[in-house]
């Protein structure tokens, strides 16, 4: 057995011996890893809003015959954003500090040019600077957009109100003030009664066109209102928690942690036993040292990987969800584990050697993990300096490898390119490490 | 016959730790049969030039040489080892690194020496004096012909002292050396011929254990 295979085996053997750290480890960044999750679903789906009421917006409104209860209105439109209520002064004053990413104001006189029906009442929008207001900007939209589907399917109704009285005749009203129609069938009938000649055949053969025209209104007001409909077809993909990028996620968030820890540790408590003195002069080199700390971290994160990988696969067995290929990828996924443990083994490697002492070096790489994590979840079109920095450091390519080996139709071209990066980042490391090991010795 | 070379020599090897120097530049030889007593006060860089030595410290100045083949052991002042493995399993994983050839029978067979547990007890609770005694054990695993021990019976009980010294002995009868650091005058006038003594990172004196009595103006052994 060769030397760094001695030194992996014994780290395996106090590992195991700690099975509270271990658990702690294992539990510590799945635990992390849900929680980003949770906070990232919720963060980026419901940005808070403020809506200022300049027009003292009545409890209900009527138009075009249809009451709308403002309230319950806003509420049923407002899916994506979390609307809340606050003065003017106030709205600024958060929006000025970012509580609230943007302001939506209802000027006075909005409802009275809504009943007028003449010309379009306006909404106010003011925006933050910032990354996401494009972001909130499209949902306010879609906010307006929700509302005035809402308001648009009053106005057609009303339209078609007066078309069936154009239709059939009869009492209505109109802008609020009484009228009695005709209507067309009635005309009909009265010009039928008539002494018939050329002109009233005219008026009659008029009138039938008119009526068979009025008799498609509906329909064809409703396709005016909506020249694309979109149908929403029952859900068949994944929920949100098995997706193949929350498990593409967990699995780089655990074992960016777990590898980034235990080398970092492992490599430190050499000097922390005082053992490093007695490998050094001669029984094992650094650099051999160094890698087995690698080899550890990459052992440990196939096996915590897999395990990982196989809980998502029976869950998705056993809940008969569609997508992805679970198993025929494992061995891809395998590869990808030991490339992305090696790589961050060696990171931490480098954080052990240059903290020195096991706490220090624990306690550095506990520190380093998230912001790593973090600058890999921000998207590089988003902010391009965070991902040339993350292009720097193993965690996005492990992501990237994961989520390509795990469910991409044709993997093979993204996992090579970010296999190389791995592999090119693990030597980087870990030579830095070897170097650094040397402080180890003082 | 004497052979050509040393079985170890400090070729003007001295140690700094960024701005503050810790070991002076030391010319020193050991040859084979030898017994070197390095003494000095606390600080003065005995555990440096043993680390220096054994090779588990680079010099930042000369080099160290070793005759070819010459295995060396060391036993820091500091134990060295594993603590939450046991005794046994210490003992097994360096008797693989240093290549012997039947690492359990080694460990076994220092067990048995050096009176230590064989239980799976994580070595980190065992006494005092049994870690040292395990520290000594790892030390002359790979049959070293140099042994380097750095206050080595600081916390051992005079039956196990007794033991040590015949181990070294013991070796140096086959042609081993022996250098030891010490506080203790007593370890000096028995078991040394040679004496190095140390203060304050320098080399101050370097003889026969005879020549260090005289230049204090008095025997040890008187």
């Amino acid at each position: 057995m060769n030397r760094i295979a001695l030194l992996l085996r014994k780290d395996v053997l106090v590992l195991r011996r700690s099975p509270l750290l271990l658990g702690i480890l294992i539990a510590y960044p799945l635990t992390i890893a849900l929680l980003v999750g949770l906070v990232a679903s919720y963060g980026s789906s419901k940005p808070r809003v403020a809506f200022v009421d300049e027009d003292n917006l009545p409890a209900s409104v009527v138009l075009g015959g249809k009451r709308f209860d403002v309230s319950h209105t806003i509420d049923q439109v407002s899916n994506n954003v979390k609307l809340v209520r606050l003065s003017s002064d106030e709205a600024d004053r958060q929006l000025a500090d970012g509580r609230v990413v943007a302001v939506v104001t209802v000027p006075p006189g909005f409802v009275s040019t809504l009943r007028g029906m003449v010309r379009s009442p306006q909404l106010e929008l003011q925006l933050s600077t910032g990354t996401i207001s494009s972001r909130v900007e499209q949902q306010v939209q879609a906010l307006v957009y929700s509302l005035n589907r809402q308001l648009q399917r009053a106005y057609i109704a009303s339209n078609l109100r007066y078309m069936k009285l154009i239709l059939h005749g009869g009492d209505g009203s109109f802008l609020g003030a009484p009228i009695t129609v005709l209507g067309i069938e009635r005309a009909q009938r009265v010009l039928r009664s008539m002494p018939q000649s050329p002109r009233t055949a005219q008026l009659l053969d008029f009138l039938h066109d008119a009526r068979l025209a009025l008799a498609n209104t509906n329909d064809a007001l409703n396709s005016t209102a909506h020249p694309i409909e979109l149908v929403r077809e029952p859900a068949r993909g994944r929920t949100w928690a098995l997706s193949a990028e929350v498990q593409a996620y967990a699995l780089g968030l655990t074992i960016t942690f777990l590898a980034l820890l235990l080398a970092a540790g492992s490599l430190a408590a050499e000097r922390d036993e005082n053992v490093i003195g007695r490998l050094a002069r001669g029984l094992v080199g650094l650099g051999e040292l160094v890698w087995s700390k690698v080899a550890l971290a990459a052992v440990v994160a196939v096996a915590l990987g897999l395990a990982i990988a196989v809980a998502f696969g029976l869950i998705i067995q056993v809940g008969n969800v569609t997508g992805g290929e679970p198993w025929r990828r494992l061995p891809l996924l395998v590869v990808g584990l030991l490339l992305a443990g090696g790589s961050l083994g060696a990171l931490g490697a480098l954080l052990g050697a240059l903290a020195r002492e096991a706490r220090s070096a624990s306690l550095v790489a506990l520190l380093v993990v998230m912001p790593i994590v973090f600058l890999g979840l921000i998207p590089a079109e988003v902010v391009p300096p965070a991902g040339w920095l993350s292009d720097l450091l193993p965690f996005a390519h492990s992501v990237r490898f994961f989520r390509s080996a795990l469910y991409d139709l044709s993997p093979w071209g993204e996992v090579l390119r970010e296999g190389l990066w791995l592999v090119v980042l693990g030597a980087v490391f870990g030579g830095l490490a070897r170097v650094g090991a040397r402080r180890l010795l003082v | 016959m004497t052979p050509p070379t040393p079985l170890l020599a400090a070729r003007g090897a001295g140690r700094r730790f960024g701005h503050k120097s810790a070991l002076e530049p030391v010319e020193l030889e050991l040859w084979d049969g030898d017994a070197l007593a390095l003494v000095g006060p606390n600080g003065a860089g005995k555990s440096t030039l043993l680390s220096l030595l054994a090779g588990a410290l680079e010099a930042s100045v000369g080099k160290v040489e070793r005759r070819k083949g010459a295995r060396v052991g060391w036993a820091p002042q500091r134990p060295a080892q594993y603590g939450r493995l046991s005794a046994r399993e210490n003992l097994e994983l360096f008797a693989r690194l240093e290549g012997e050839h039947d690492p359990r029978a080694a460990a076994e067979r220092l067990l048995e020496t050096f009176e230590l547990p064989g239980e799976p007890e994580p070595s980190a609770n065992l006494s005092v004096g049994n870690r040292q005694r395990l520290n000594l054990a790892i030390s002359v695993l790979g049959s070293p012909d140099v042994l380097l021990l750095d206050e080595p019976t600081a916390a051992l009980d005079p039956d196990q002292r007794r033991r040590l010294w015949d181990r070294v002995s013991a070796l140096r009868a086959a042609g081993g050396a022996v250098v030891f650091a010490t506080q203790n005058l007593e370890e000096v006038e028995r078991f040394a011929e040679r004496v190095a003594a140390l203060r304050e990172g320098r080399l101050v004196f370097a003889g026969t254990r005879d020549e260090y009595d005289r230049a204090h103006g008095e025997s040890l052994s008187a």
